[in-house]
């Protein structure tokens, strides 16, 4: 018995091993993360992609795919945030910035071959607009869109609206090949049935196509042999792998497996040695204190001048230690690279706070702080910033209780105005420096810390300024003059913009960190 | 009594023990959704503004119509009757991050952990059998002392650590294995038959794609083994100690049967049944506890998408999770009962 046993073991083995020697089909033999001209490439990131639909996507991995994959009316060149340029349409827009006319460029087509018209724009847009329950629907909030001929398109807004041609540029509001995505469920309204088609497959005219999505693993892109604008793809296919760690990311880099990471820490970045290239930006979030000015929540430090003492109280020089390369200290609470932003921040200057101090009234009480620990911005966590916050608020006489909670915990007593002294972070909603108008008393984030317009109307009156702006230098100046007076007087303390760290071996050109996706996987190509 | 009729009693048994336990795991299944959901339920935190994130949840409209797709506008119990009733049918529900059937986010999420746990349990059980029981024979010698130490160093090391450590070794600077995730980057998963992607290769002929997912598996099995392993050895030296102590097992060894006769016919049969069991918990530890292994090797499993899920207030996905994870249990336990009856007769008589 037992000898039957070994022989039909023996059997199986010898079947199994002649079924493998033998078999040919599948894949065939390659070298991962090869990345030499017209190769593949493989990004390792920590994804956060929930669809390759544009029309449902707010997520950054997804706007990274997207943007190789999609284009759209205006896009940003490089590394800038500022000026929009021309993607698949020239812009021209009325004095009074509510018109903003887009003529698609000559030639360009969709992956099939098929011209890129005015229809796909209307559809594609409407699209976004109609799907209530998509996350970018908000970005379409008060802009009608219009046919003026096959190749022309008109954005209307009832208010100037300065920041569209910013808004325009989000992988989001990727213009679509209308008839191949209604051809498979795609309208504009919430009977939209493409998610499905478009998670498989793409209908876009940027460089790459989609060639399979799976969310928890990688997505796949090939060079779109059709693609007729200016950012010819540097290779032939693009792998995007879900590496959550960004220690698996380090390693992957450093033995071969991937070409680029992009969520390395500034000190990850520092251990690459030769063979390796490092694009160490600041990112475009803000990390900043809150002190909440409703008595009812925040009691005896509900002062402006508590807040004064807070805000001078900080050596941020030794804050931005923590943060790592690329990081910079924060100027105020619109980031450097976007128009508006303070050249300088505070420094600290500790006899200024404690005559700020007594004059709030504080007398050593404890102060609670509370944040989110789960949640690191740019690979900056808040814990250690929050110990070394303590830690000089200490030294300036101000008794602070780390009070630190997961993100979806924390979160919902700060959006509701709860918290009387917090550690949070913000970043744009689009590349426009009108996303941190929200800070200002009687706006959005200004709310939650109980600041309503009647405390500060002069500022209120700049955030006013700012929206209505028809010319861009008056816009620019209003937040140049909204940054200075929320850094003078706002119940925020801007600390830290985390960095972000790409990095590639040294057979990848290209690298280039865009506020919006990210990682620009056009510009990869190989050296 | 006839041998038949004898065959046809033990199958009544079995089938009447079977119908037992089927029963006794609905209710616990359901005692399982309910806590879950419940969970859920009292968690705090607003899953919709977690999923819908700061922009797209200023907007009420988005907020509205988010609200209602996933039934959130109704109130607790219709959502939970709701939930059981679709159950009935098979269907979780929708993932809130995916905006996927969760049945399909779990359809790939669980073969790939039960890929490592099965090879990892396997491994573990081998190695476990060999150690422990030369352990138990080489009792207080140098052998039982290196192997006490061995294992020892096996449960204290932190997993997570040992998975950065090996990774770097065996990956970065042996190039031994292959890098993360469950194939290489340039090549195609196969067409899915099992969710195991080294016998889904090999059913499709695919060598390239078996050998690559094999590279892929070393070392998450490795490392989820070192610590099972350890586990596993010390509780089968102990079982093997004590069997060894055994009448039957002297009488065995007394009769001048051949040692590896001694150890495979009568101590290793007698020493069994504990060990199966913990096996089978092991099995079930393995399936819900990779979560920190998964992430170092950017394994798409269950681990990873539990953790998500949680991250995210992605509540029917963490009430599915925690069903799937109920369920292997269930159906672990059920495997190590029948599996009892099988190794010893005693149990099937009673």
């Amino acid at each position: 018995m037992a000898r039957s046993y070994r022989h039909a073991v023996a059997a199986l083995a010898v079947v199994t091993a002649l079924t493998l020697a033998g078999c040919s089909g599948g894949n065939s033999a390659s070298t991962s993360g090869s990345s030499s001209a017209g190769g593949t490439v493989v990004v390792d990131t920590a994804f956060s992609l929930e669809t390759a639909d544009p029309g449902r996507n707010y997520v950054p991995t997804g706007n990274m795919v997207l943007h190789a994959i999609y284009d759209t009316l205006l896009t940003f060149q490089g590394t800038d945030s500022t000026t929009p340029q021309p993607d698949l349409a020239t812009m021209e827009q009325n004095a009074d910035a509510t018109e903003f006319t887009f003529t698609i460029t000559d030639g360009r087509t969709f992956s099939d071959g098929s011209p890129v018209t005015a229809d796909d724009v209307v559809f594609s847009l409407q699209r976004v607009a109609g799907i209530t329950d998509s996350k970018a629907n908000f970005l379409m909030t008060g802009i009608t869109v219009t046919k003026v001929d096959d190749k022309t398109v008109k954005l209307t807004t009832a208010t100037p609206s300065l920041q569209l041609p910013a808004i325009v540029t989000n992988p989001s509001l990727s213009i679509l090949n209308s008839k191949v995505v209604k051809e498979h469920g795609g309208t504009t309204d919430d009977s939209d049935a493409a998610k499905s088609w478009l998670d498989a497959n793409s209908a876009g005219s940027g460089p790459y196509t989609l060639q399979s999505l799976d969310l928890t693993q990688q997505v796949v892109m090939v060079k779109n042999d059709k693609y007729d604008g200016a950012d010819k793809a540097g290779y032939d296919k693009v792998v995007v792998r879900n590496v959550s760690q960004s220690s698996t990311q380090l390693t992957n880099l450093q033995g071969g497996d991937s070409n680029v990471a992009v969520d390395l820490s500034g000190d990850q970045v520092k251990s690459l040695g030769s063979g390796f290239t490092v694009d160490s930006a600041a990112s475009a979030e803000t990390l900043f204190l809150l002190i909440n000015q409703d008595k009812n929540v925040g009691g005896v430090t509900a002062t402006p001048a508590f807040a004064e003492a807070v805000r001078y109280a900080l050596d941020y020089d030794k804050l931005l230690e923590l943060t790592g390369s690329g990081s910079v200290a924060a100027t105020g609470v619109i980031p450097p690279m976007f128009p508006g932003a303070n050249t300088t921040g505070v420094t600290q200057d500790l006899a200024k706070s404690k005559a700020a101090l007594a004059a709030s009234g504080y007398n050593g009480e404890e102060v609670k702080l509370q944040f989110p620990n789960d949640t690191p911005v740019g690979g900056v966590e808040f814990t250690p910033l929050a110990e070394r916050v303590q830690e000089q608020l200490k030294a300036a006489g101000i008794n602070v209780t780390l009070a630190p909670a997961p993100f979806a915990t924390e979160v919902q007593p700060y959006v509701k105005a709860q918290e009387a002294f917090s550690l949070w972070f913000w970043g744009p909603d689009y590349a426009d420096s009108s996303s941190f108008l929200p800070f200002g008393p009687g706006q959005k984030v200004g709310l939650r810390a109980g600041w309503t317009a009647d405390a500060a109307p002069d500022i209120a009156a700049m955030v006013t300024s700012a929206t209505d702006a028809t010319s861009v230098d008056a816009r620019n100046s209003a937040f140049r003059d909204f940054a200075q007076a929320m850094q003078e007087s706002g119940p925020f303390v801007p600390l830290v913009v985390p960095g972000i760290n790409l990095a590639s071996s040294d057979t990848v050109a290209g690298l280039e960190y865009n506020v919006t996706w990210t990682l620009d996987l056009r510009s990869l190509h190989a050296k | 009594m006839s041998t038949a009729v004898r065959g046809r009693g033990a199958q009544h048994t079995l089938l009447r023990f079977l119908a037992r336990r089927a029963v006794t795991s609905i209710i616990l299944l359901f005692g399982i959704v309910l806590v879950t959901f419940s969970l859920t339920v009292i968690v705090p935190g607003d899953p919709v503004r977690a999923a819908l994130g700061e922009g797209a949840s200023s907007n009420p409209a988005t907020v509205a119509a988010f609200r209602e797709k996933y039934g959130l506008d109704q109130p607790v119990w219709i959502r939970f009757f709701r939930y059981v009733g679709n159950l009935l049918h098979g269907d979780l529900g929708t993932s809130m991050t995916t905006g996927r059937p969760i049945s399909a986010d779990l359809a790939k999420a669980v073969p790939a952990t039960a890929e490592i746990a099965l090879y990892a349990v396997i491994v573990s059980f081998a190695v476990a059998v060999v150690l422990g029981t030369l352990a138990a024979y080489r009792r207080g010698k140098v052998t039982d002392e290196v192997i006490r130490v061995v294992t020892l160093v096996g449960l204290s090391v932190p997993t997570f650590w040992m998975a950065i450590l090996t990774y770097q070794l065996f990956f970065m600077q042996l190039h031994w294995v292959s890098g993360s995730g469950r194939i290489s980057p340039t090549l195609t998963p196969p067409p899915t038959v099992t969710g195991f992607y080294t016998i889904d290769y090999m059913l499709n002929g695919d060598s390239v794609g078996f050998f690559d997912a094999v590279g892929h598996l070393a070392l998450p099995v490795l490392v989820l083994s070192l610590f099972t392993i350890a586990t596993l050895t010390r509780f089968v030296r102990t079982s093997v100690l004590e069997v060894l102590d055994m009448d039957y097992a002297r009488a065995a060894r007394a009769k001048g049967l051949s040692g590896r006769r001694v150890v495979v016919g009568y101590v290793l049969r007698g020493a069994a049944l504990p060990i199966l069991t913990l096996v089978g918990i092991a099995f079930g530890s393995l399936l819900s506890g990779t979560v920190l292994v998964e992430a170092v090797f950017a394994w798409p499993g269950l681990g990873t998408y539990a953790y998500n899920a949680s991250k995210n207030l992605d509540l029917l996905a963490v009430t599915g999770v925690g069903l799937i994870v109920g369920v292997i249990y269930l159906v672990i336990n059920l495997v190590v009962d029948v599996l009892y009856g099988v190794l010893d007769p005693r149990v099937r008589l009673s």
